[in-house]
């Protein structure tokens, strides 16, 4: 079992992903308080992840900049907020950001019928704990109970997230009918539920 | 050992998976609606959505980072160079902590300037972004926000013109929430229109798209989420008050 690591421990440790999830934290806060300098360190620290969740779920580069900018917007506007005991300061940002975009997509009256082919792939796995967003108390518990699901099952569930689609599109891209694919889904959050919660 | 459920099972006999379906983001239209409801109905149903969010958060991790555009100089423009903030204090709250330091900022704004003029092969100065002002036939709503259990009601003033949206104190949060307001046009779903401030009224200055929410016979709630506002952009705590918009 993964304990989160006791932050105080951390502080001299400069470098290290605890120390990196630290100054996020710290960089947040201070955002928070209305400090400009700490919003500009912010979007170049995150940025770019939360560029990478905009492309992919808008399709296409001028709607995923225009989303990147209210997603800031909205992060000066909320940061005040952030409890860093609730949430990591990363899972708190990608998901403005994710359903920021969502919230784009669906208003468009066109939909992508297809994946876009320029954004950079998910990953297969969970990154090592080097990854600097990586939340220190993840126990990759998800991760493991994806991986015991059936293949199309995993594989609806990953795109619903990371492509931000509907039913209707989700079965449009597996041309299968949308009473098929939301059994497998209904079937593979049950079995996922379960895994969770045992 | 097999991964597939056995044959015998129909997906009637399946629990409900509508939390997690609507966590992912898959329901739209009716079913959004309805999943929309139960959160707004079912503290059972909401927990389960937000558990199910906290869960599917771990994938975050997997998504690749892109080289971002650098915008900042562009978000700074929205945030303090337009005429209005998104969002300010009543002046009878507190002296607002954005005008003091605006000669800062300007210093900010030209250093970012400059970084965009040295970073960027084409550097295409952008336009100030300007307030769009709706013009509406009738400028001013009110509601008044009953809540379900006791304590004052608040009264809402909304300036169509101004796109600007006043309230009265309402004590509403706890220590451990913040009051959040939405906007649900008729027949459709919640759309949030900002927190509330713990003390003294509120002003929220609307986006384009929540103007246009705001008609008559449109209702207001407020409901009760973590601090910081519903982290799903739906309701997912409890509603404690409730008011139509209604023309002056």
């Amino acid at each position: 079992m993964i304990d989160s690591t006791p932050r105080a421990s951390v502080n001299s440790a400069a470098g290290t992903p605890e120390a990196a999830r630290l100054r996020l934290v710290e960089t947040l806060v201070r955002t928070g308080e209305e400090d400009r300098a700490a919003f500009r360190d912010l979007y170049s620290l995150t940025s770019a992840k939360l560029f990478g969740i905009c492309y992919r779920i808008c399709g296409e580069r001028q709607a995923a900049e225009d989303v990147l900018h209210d997603v800031y917007l909205t992060i000066w506007k909320r940061a005040g907020a952030y409890e860093p005991a609730r949430a990591s300061p990363i899972t708190w940002l990608a998901t403005i950001a994710r359903n920021r975009a969502i919230d784009w997509q669906r208003a468009q009256t066109v939909r992508r019928a297809s994946p876009i082919e320029d954004a950079p792939p998910i990953l297969d796995t969970a990154p090592l704990a080097s990854d600097v967003l990586l939340e220190a108390e993840s126990t990759h518990q998800l991760h493991a109970c994806l991986d015991s699901l059936e293949e199309r099952q995993r594989a609806a569930i990953r795109t619903a997230f990371f492509d931000g689609v509907t039913y209707a599109e989700l079965a449009e891209r597996e041309a299968v009918p949308l009473g098929t694919m939301k059994s497998w889904v209904r079937r593979g959050l049950a079995r996922l539920k379960a895994c969770l919660e045992g | 050992m097999s991964d597939v459920l056995p044959p015998d099972v129909r997906d009637d006999d399946l629990p409900d998976t509508m939390a997690g379906e609507f966590a992912l983001g898959l329901l739209d239209g009716d079913a959004r609606a309805a999943a929309t409801r139960r959160v707004l109905a079912e503290p059972g149903f909401a927990r389960e959505v937000e558990a199910w969010r906290t869960h599917l958060a771990q994938l975050f991790d997997l998504w690749p980072e892109m080289p971002a555009p650098d915008l900042f100089a562009r978000i700074e423009r929205s945030l303090y160079g337009a005429p209005a903030p998104s969002v300010v204090a009543l002046p009878a709250r507190a002296p607002s902590k954005f005008w003091p330091s605006l000669a800062a900022f300007s210093s900010v704004a030209a250093a970012g300037l400059l970084v965009v003029l040295f970073t960027r092969p084409l550097p295409v100065p952008q336009p100030p972004v300007a307030p769009r002002v709706v013009v509406e036939t009738s400028p001013t709503l009110v509601a008044s926000i009953t809540p379900t259990a006791k304590g004052t009601p608040v009264t809402v003033v909304y300036d169509a013109r101004a796109g600007s949206l006043r309230l009265t104190e309402a004590s509403l949060a706890d220590a451990k929430r913040t009051a959040e307001l939405w906007v649900i046009p008729a027949g459709g779903t919640p759309h949030s229109l900002g927190l509330l401030q713990t003390h003294g009224g509120t002003a929220l200055t609307l986006d384009a798209a929540n103007r246009a929410r705001l008609a008559a016979g449109a209702t207001l709630a407020v409901s009760l989420e973590p601090i910081g506002g519903s982290p799903t952009g739906l309701p997912t705590g409890p509603v404690v008050a409730t008011g139509a918009l209604s023309r002056v």
